[in-house]
């Protein structure tokens, strides 16, 4: 009685299959929203909410400028406390998206009554659109392949280690908004071509005026889509959808980049845009050959028509472009582009690209390290993409395998490929896995048609060979179906655990395991910033590498001589002949730069590796390519680094090195090792009396991590 | 009388000592010319010495010399040495060389682009004192000993060398090189040859590119194409070629031993990456081809080997980049199993 009471108020909201689905896909999807937000707060737990590294207090010093002073202001600001004594023009040299975003974000929320502070909002914009990017990532499988594609999309997407890498909570930089936009754009222009509608052609070009604001990897965007239409043209796959959708996105896309003043103009004249506007004039030619194929019924006279035609485009283009590029109307490519195109290029000419460990070229175990079995199922994904062609697989494809290639020429760039990754291995796991479930159920149902009502005649041939094979196909396909789960779990620990022990540091506060296994803290750049802010005059001039110029003005809040910003080589290449020179030549340089303080980043007491001892032959190397005063050799002993008795002369007496050792010749930093042990390095140093001249010592943080020095005033001369 | 044999004497001894003196400069400009048909003579300007030229050009004439000589030492038989990159300096050399005389648009007699041959001119390697190659020396207009008064070029600028040659050209010599005119890599005839051919050939392209009839239109080849591409960047080798590492490493201690992977991050060898590559492209295609291949085979032994066959490889390639993945850079990936039930 009581039963069918309950299945009568029940009734209303039992559902059809079909619902049932979608509230269990909704639910799965919210679910990965979660997830993906989640897993990037080990940083937080693990230390606290702040910003790291390097670059992203830039954007935080500019988010908080945004918020205090308006768009306007900032839109003008000429930021005089960096690169002094040249200054900055900040609002035409940045991407403002990131900013801006997280400003809308900040008073949104100050207007729905939170109050929180601008550093939370900025720490977790990377993680709110890491969870947006798998929201994107479900419906562009969704479009690509079927919407349990989608679903695994969004799943791998959000753990995957090589997108958490720039994501986690405290990243604030660029990537970690545009990756959502790229994708974003990429799904809005693959609809666009799939219905060729002139509405979702229109939100592409918005998406991609998004990217182009927050990051210049908008360049990517600008070059895949123009190839993916030659492709689709030479394959034969022209149709009006595409010609829509290219060029809604290209007219308009170009327009609304060019109100972003840092892209400006290059939009039409710099070397690497020239593609899109290429391919943008082919199509006309297509359209236009269509049109006329259509007017004339005579084939011979379309073929003769076509010929002159293209032999005519093609010569108009390419004079055009001759003459473009010898006016200078047209610029070339720039370093960091030419590089990918020709990788060997950066190492030969451009020192300041290169010394940047994240443009190093890609070794095989940091793929393994950031895609895991993803890597295993993009060849299957790939092959099962081929096997059903259609414009939106190709694109995929292609997606994914330029963004492979430029991976393996940058670090940094597994990032840009990540999202491809996973949608193709996406398309490997739920055709899989799908195949498999199909095989089970299609089995059980065969054995009770064939109990029942023997087999059906239609394809009675096929599932005759299937009823034999039947109980062993089963088992395999349960093995399987238990491999491709137990291997996709492994993933999923893998990305934990590789997001909590290598992508979570903030890398401006330290963390070491202690004698005791005990995990000890080192803050001492924190510390050395605050000491800045507080015991410097207002007005003071920092010199320090370019590594450390954002944290300096950003928490310092003092001038610095260069940042991270590097647009001027001649002035960081000034910094770097100065830390190589010797003490008296340096101090000229210093007086002429206007510095107050000197500050270096030491790691030989804790054993800090990345400090400035070892980024020296870098500045050493920057240096020398404007001044040839500064040669490489003389710094080295038969093409060896060595800081202890065996150095060269030169290396024991500049004045990084000074800095660098100040003091610690009478250091003991490990039982049974002389004085002056470096632990960074793992050997005694080679110049222990080390005198001061024209500096002295200011601070010296509790770990010896940061160092700075006051510049003296000149001698009284009589 | 007396005045007139004095008058005669001083008249004899002035003409005499111009004589001597226009005699010597007749004698120095006829190096000169010998000198500039030579180098005209020469393709690339660099003029050839042997035992014999050196002694008419530089040990038996009389500082200071209205020239200097800018020599380079070079060895046939060593240009197969690769490490020593003769060939390599031997080109940029004479680019240096030719652009010289270009920029003084032949009009220069005051350096002088030289080489010497080892197995040529042994005395002269000996006169110079030179024992390892590749080695550039400046003979100045007052050099007297070859082995004591000339410059040698450093050793590190030969990593460079037209641009250090340049800089130590200018410091030494005070003359201007100018810019370095490098051959362009198509010369303008090969140019407008193939800005021909590709009008010709556009026409015919488009025709066919419309018709759907080329290889483009086969799906077969772009697969491939994408395999390879895939195979390409997950095997490192841009990172190869970028670094320019080598295929392996012979083993210090035990030189018929090869070395074949390298422990550490960030740096990888040639084989090593292609073998993991290999092993991450095989795993995907054995997958793809029991979907798509094995599926359609009648016979069901084949098709039970041919599953079991993909499984164990498939098994073994992960298990096999885990281990070589943990044993490279430290990290314990997961594999199939918790790492400590190993």
């Amino acid at each position: 009685m009581s039963n069918s009471y309950t299945s009568d108020i029940l009734k209303p909201f039992k559902l059809k299959t079909k619902q049932q689905e979608l509230l269990i896909r909704v639910l799965i999807l919210c679910l990965v929203y979660i997830l993906a937000f989640i897993t990037r707060l080990f940083s937080v737990l693990r230390y606290e909410s702040m910003i790291h590294e390097f670059d992203p207090y830039f954007n935080y010093r500019t988010t908080l400028y945004v918020t205090q002073h308006g768009f306007y202001d900032f839109w003008n600001w000429f930021d005089y406390e960096s690169w002094y004594p040249l200054g900055r023009i900040v609002g035409g040299t940045l991407y403002p998206g990131l900013m801006v975003t997280a400003a809308l974000i900040y008073r949104l929320l100050h207007f729905l009554r939170f109050a929180v502070h601008i550093r939370e909002v900025c720490v977790l914009t990377a993680p709110f659109f890491a969870s947006n990017t798998t929201l994107v990532a479900y419906f562009f499988g969704k479009e690509i392949w079927d919407s349990g594609a989608g679903l695994v999309a969004a799943i791998l997407i959000a753990v995957c280690p090589g997108y958490i890498s720039r994501s986690v909570a405290g990243s604030y930089d660029n990537e970690g908004v545009a990756i959502f936009a790229l994708l974003f754009t990429f799904y809005l222009f693959v609809k666009a071509v799939n219905t060729g509608s002139l509405a979702w052609g229109l939100a592409s070009a918005f998406g991609y005026f998004y990217m182009v604001s927050a990051w210049g990897g908008y360049v990517f965007i600008i070059n895949l889509i123009p190839l993916y239409v030659l492709v689709l043209l030479i394959t034969g796959r022209y149709s009006m959808r595409l010609y829509v959708a290219y060029n809604c996105l290209y007219i308009l896309g170009m327009l609304l980049a060019m109100q972003i003043r840092f892209v400006g103009f290059q939009h039409v004249q710099s070397g690497e845009h020239m593609a899109a506007m290429g391919v943008f004039f082919l199509m006309q030619v297509f359209y236009f050959l269509d049109w006329v194929k259509h007017m004339l019924s005579d084939t011979n006279l379309f073929q003769e028509f076509l010929r002159i035609t293209v032999t005519c485009a093609v010569a108009v283009g390419g004079i055009a472009l001759g003459v473009g590029m010898a006016s200078g109307y047209i610029s070339p490519w720039t370093g960091r582009f030419y590089s990918l195109l020709d990788p060997t290029y950066a190492k030969d000419h451009i020192p300041i690209i290169a010394s940047v460990s994240e443009h190093q070229p890609t070794a095989w175990s940091s793929f393994m390290f950031d895609f895991h079995i993803l890597l295993f199922l993009f060849p299957a994904g790939l092959y099962f993409c081929f096997k059903r062609l259609s414009d939106a697989t190709i694109f995929i494809v292609m997606y994914g395998l330029t963004s492979m290639y430029f991976a393996g020429v940058m670090v940094r760039l597994i990032l840009v490929a990540t999202p491809a990754v996973c949608l193709i291995s996406a398309i490997a796991v739920s055709a899989t896995v799908k195949n498999l479930t199909v095989l089970l159920r299609s089995k059980t149902k065969v054995a009770q048609i064939g109990s029942t009502k023997g087999t059906s005649s239609a394809k009675a041939s096929s599932k005759a060979s299937l009823d034999q094979s039947q109980p062993f196909q089963k088992n395999g396909a349960m093995a399987l179906l238990f491999g491709a789960f137990y291997l996709l779990s492994r993933y999923a620990t893998h990305c934990t655990w590789v997001t909590s022990e290598a992508y979570s540091s903030p890398s401006i506060v330290l963390a070491a395991r202690g004698a005791h296994g005990n995990r000890v803290i080192f803050d001492d750049y924190r510390e050395a910033y605050f000491w800045l802010r507080q015991n410097t005059p207002l007005d003071a001039k920092v010199m320090s590498w370019w590594d450390y110029g954002y944290q300096i003005t950003a928490m310092g809040n003092r001038t610095v001589i260069v940042d991270n910003n590097t647009w001027n080589n001649t002035h960081i290449a000034t910094v770097g002949r100065a830390m190589s020179s010797y003490e008296d030549e340096a101090y000229e340089i210093i007086r002429s730069l206007d510095v107050d303080y000197v500050l270096v980043v030491f790691g030989g007491v804790t054993g800090y590796s990345s400090d400035d001892i070892n980024k020296f032959l870098w500045m050493v190397r920057i240096g020398g390519g404007v001044f040839p005063v500064i040669k490489e050799p003389d710094y080295l002993v038969n093409g060896e680094y060595r800081i202890d008795k065996g150095a060269a002369p030169k290396m024991l007496n500049c004045l990084m090195y000074k800095l660098s050792y100040y003091r610690f010749g009478e250091m003991m930093t490990e039982y049974g090792k002389p004085p002056g042990y470096d632990r960074a390095r793992g050997v005694e140093i080679g110049n222990k009396d080390i005198k001061l001249e024209h500096l002295e010592e200011a601070f010296t943080t509790s770990n010896w991590i940061v160092r700075i020095y006051k510049v003296k005033p000149p001698n009284n001369r009589w | 009388m007396a005045i007139s044999y004095i008058h005669l004497f001083i008249l004899s001894f002035v003409s005499i000592s111009r004589f001597l003196e226009i005699s010597k400069a007749g004698a120095e400009s006829e190096l000169v010319a010998d000198l500039l048909t030579l180098q005209s003579q020469s393709e690339s300007g660099v003029i050839h010495l042997d035992d014999r030229t050196v002694s008419k050009f530089i040990t038996s004439t009389k500082t200071p010399r209205p020239y200097s000589l800018l020599i380079f030492f070079d060895a046939i038989l060593l240009h197969d040495k690769s490490d020593l990159r003769l060939p390599v300096l031997v080109h940029d050399f004479a680019l240096v060389a030719s652009s010289f005389i270009a920029n003084h648009n032949g009009s220069n007699t005051k350096l002088f682009f030289c080489d010497l041959e080892f197995r040529e001119s042994q005395s002269s390697f000996k006169l110079f004192d030179v024992n390892a190659l590749p080695n550039i020396y400046l003979v100045g207009p007052d050099a007297e000993s070859l082995k004591d008064d000339t410059e040698q070029m450093e050793q590190s600028g030969f990593t460079r060398l037209t641009e250090s040659l340049v800089e130590f050209i200018e410091s030494r010599t005070q003359l201007t090189v100018g810019p370095i005119h490098h051959p362009p890599i198509i010369s303008k005839k090969q140019m407008v040859l193939i800005i021909g051919f590709l009008l010709i050939w556009s026409p015919f392209a488009a025709r066919k590119i419309v018709a759907g009839e080329t290889m483009f239109h086969n799906p077969r080849i772009w697969l491939s194409g994408a395999i390879f591409v895939y195979f390409f960047s997950v095997s490192g080798a841009m990172h190869i070629i970028i670094r320019k590492m080598p295929m392996f490493l012979m083993d210090r201690e035990d030189p018929n031993k090869l070395i074949f992977f390298y422990r550490g991050t960030g740096i990888q060898l040639g084989l090593e990456g292609f073998m993991v590559g290999f092993l991450y492209t095989i795993v995907g295609l054995l997958l793809a081809v029991v979907t798509h291949v094995l599926v359609y085979v009648k016979d069901l032994k084949t098709k039970r080997i041919g599953m079991l066959f993909s499984i164990f490889v498939s098994f073994w390639a992960v298990k096999q980049v885990i281990f070589l993945d943990n044993w490279k850079t430290g990290y314990a990936i997961h594999g199939f199993w918790p790492s400590r039930w190993n």
